[in-house]
């Protein structure tokens, strides 16, 4: 638990990770709105921020 | 880190499309940058939770606490997050494309050991996942049931259940029964949900 995780080791790991929480919940989840929506929709163009990169992309 | 590879990994986190990865690398950088002047961060909150889960729950912004010092003036962080071309302060900044939160001190009741990624840049401090998971489950439930919280829960204790991260269940049941907790109910409950859903045994039902 005290070992630093590689970025490589953290990079290979995103798509595993994506697919345990897909398999209980939707895959995305992100928030529809927050205290700080104007300043994301103003930077991310409407969104609240970058598309998520679909799990098959990971 | 000199000016030449700063304005490298800037421009190289304004160029990554990749929300996730581009917030790891923004906090990476930002870690190196306060480290330098003696100030460790953490990653907190839903930024913590999307790193140690990918679970598409971030929005466009990092949540980064202070771990040490206790006190930090403005005019430090501002020179710090200068050095970045960060525009804003002196809590939140824009920069590369997204947003910096410096919300304050890292409150924190585990004892288990925050989580070590080392980033593009530097070494990446995130909150530990015991706590993230029992102040979601609480987040769900009071002040009134919320369902975002609770799938960004369920998210969590299916990467723990399914190995993706080390994680302690005896923290999670000792954080949960605390009385600034007291949620034990509502998260084994939630595991309880989530372990049937991937077809094994919830850790929190054992009497261990």
């Amino acid at each position: 638990m005290n070992e630093v995780m590689s970025w490589e080791d953290w990079l290979k790991g995103r798509r595993w990770r994506r697919e345990l929480g897909n398999r209980v919940a939707p895959e995305v989840i992100q928030r529809r709105r927050s205290s700080s929506d104007r300043r994301l929709r103003k930077l991310f163009k409407g969104r609240r921020g970058l598309r998520f990169t679909p799990t098959e992309k990971l | 880190m000199n000016a030449r590879k700063i304005r490298a990994a800037v421009a190289d986190i304004s160029a990554d499309t990749d929300p996730t990865r581009k917030a790891a690398k923004l906090a990476s950088l930002c870690s190196a940058l306060f480290r330098e002047r003696g100030v460790e961060l953490v990653v907190v909150g839903g930024s913590a939770i999307e790193l140690l889960t990918e679970g598409a729950y971030a929005s466009g912004d990092v949540d980064l606490c202070r771990l040490t010092p206790a006190v930090l003036s403005l005019r430090e962080r501002q020179e710090i997050m200068g050095q970045l071309g960060a525009q804003g302060g002196p809590r939140s900044w824009q920069v590369a494309g997204a947003f910096v939160d410096l919300l304050g001190s890292l409150e924190s009741l585990a004892r288990t050991p925050l989580r070590n990624l080392q980033g593009a840049y530097g070494v990446i401090q995130v909150a530990q996942p015991e706590e993230l998971l029992v102040e979601r489950v609480l987040v769900s439930v009071y002040p009134q049931p919320h369902p975002p919280a609770r799938e960004c829960a369920k998210k969590l204790a299916a990467v723990a259940l399914g190995g993706a991260m080390q994680f302690d269940w005896k923290e999670v049941r000792r954080l949960a029964t605390l009385r600034e907790y007291r949620i034990l109910p509502a998260c084994k409950a939630l595991v309880r949900e989530v372990a049937h859903e991937l077809e094994t045994k919830s850790p929190l039902d054992s009497n261990e």
